[in-house]
């Protein structure tokens, strides 16, 4: 069976999964094969738990190379999250990402299950990511000009009007949280994705940086206060008639579909 | 613990809503926010900011990039 198939959380519309299809087939017969069989599989792999990384590990370890694609799709999101915290786009992200997985792959036998695989893993990611980010020599991206450790003031201290989540889609909220992150200088990016957005304690992640644990929580503190700034700037622009008129469609076509799946369901 | 000004319990914001620090510490905090009406709306939105991350889920892999993952490790795994 194909790594790809059996991807838990793939939910592909029709229209979607004949572009990815025609995607895939670029890649030759044998991986034809493997995205028709998709659907099938999707449904097989729903409601199993997840396996524990460290029996996984071991499992690959004892020749089992199957139980890898488990890993990668448990982990696939955060190590993209990590590489492009670090380089700032998806291109060179996505290649750090797969030099992660193909390096945790070769050299798993080094993992000495004195930290959690998942900080092992991490370490890599971020690794690789600053590994291209130093090849990299003559692109700056303006957002990391601005790299200085010094006291950051909170500027905006008007209390936020409303509740943003009643003036905006969930995806137009989603852009703006991608949006505000993607326009933090590198360093409080990197302390941000891997403390708020991957969770990992101030331990972890100053250990995955290489710095200490005061450091990363001076980058942090400052990565919070930009994040409340940009946020609070984008949240208070009253959202424009389009915006609305998205919003309110996107609720009402909801609304429709879920009396629709109730009707059905009775 | 001596009172706190709004250097300070900026200082420890992020102590704060961690969960962290010491009881006296969370209560000097608390006290000064409880009459600092700049410092509470800067504990208020941060807080309000991180929630709003934590729900977004930020930056799925695309689709296009998954699959070219899976294609590479697949070569890989099929040749070790």
């Amino acid at each position: 069976m194909g790594l790809l198939s059996g991807r838990k959380g793939l939910r592909l519309s029709h229209r979607t999964r004949l572009e990815f299809r025609a995607f895939a087939e670029s890649f030759g017969p044998q991986y034809q094969s493997h995205v028709l069989t998709m659907r099938k599989d999707e449904r097989s792999n729903q409601g199993i738990p997840d396996e524990d990384d460290l029996l996984l590990v071991e499992r690959v370890l004892a020749g089992d190379r199957r139980a890898f694609e488990s890993l990668v799709r448990r982990h696939e999101r955060r190590v993209f999250r990590v590489t492009l915290a670090v380089l700032g786009n998806i291109e060179d992200a996505e290649e750090a990402m797969q030099d992660t997985f193909v390096k945790a792959f070769r050299h798993l036998n080094q993992f000495r299950r004195e930290a959690r695989f998942t900080t092992w893993l991490t370490r890599i990611a971020v690794n690789e990511a600053v590994q291209k980010r130093s090849a990299r020599k003559t692109f700056v991206p303006l957002a990391d000009v601005d790299n200085s450790e010094e006291q950051f003031t909170p500027k905006r201290r008007e209390s936020w009007r409303s509740n943003p989540e009643q003036l905006y889609g969930k995806q137009e909220i989603h852009r703006f949280v991608e949006e505000a992150i993607q326009s933090l200088p590198e360093i409080y990016r990197e302390a941000f994705v891997l403390r708020d957005v991957e969770e990992l304690s101030a331990e972890e992640a100053a250990e995955v940086l290489g710095i200490s644990v005061p450091a990363l929580k001076s980058r942090l503190l400052r990565a919070r206060l930009m994040m409340r700034e940009t946020l609070a700037a984008r949240l208070e622009e009253p959202p424009t008639l389009k915006t609305k008129i998205v919003h309110k469609a996107v609720d009402v076509g909801t609304a429709v579909a879920m009396r629709l799946m109730r009707a059905a369901g009775r | 613990m001596k009172t706190m000004d709004c250097k300070d319990v900026l200082a420890n914001l992020s102590c704060y809503l961690d969960g962290e620090g010491s009881a006296e510490l969370r209560t000097a905090l608390e006290e000064h926010i409880s009459r600092c009406r700049r410092c509470r709306v800067v504990f208020d939105t941060t807080g309000r900011m991180l929630k709003i991350v934590t729900d977004a889920e930020p930056f799925e892999v695309p689709l296009s990039v998954s699959a070219r993952l899976y294609a590479r490790l697949e070569k890989v795994l099929s040749e070790s």
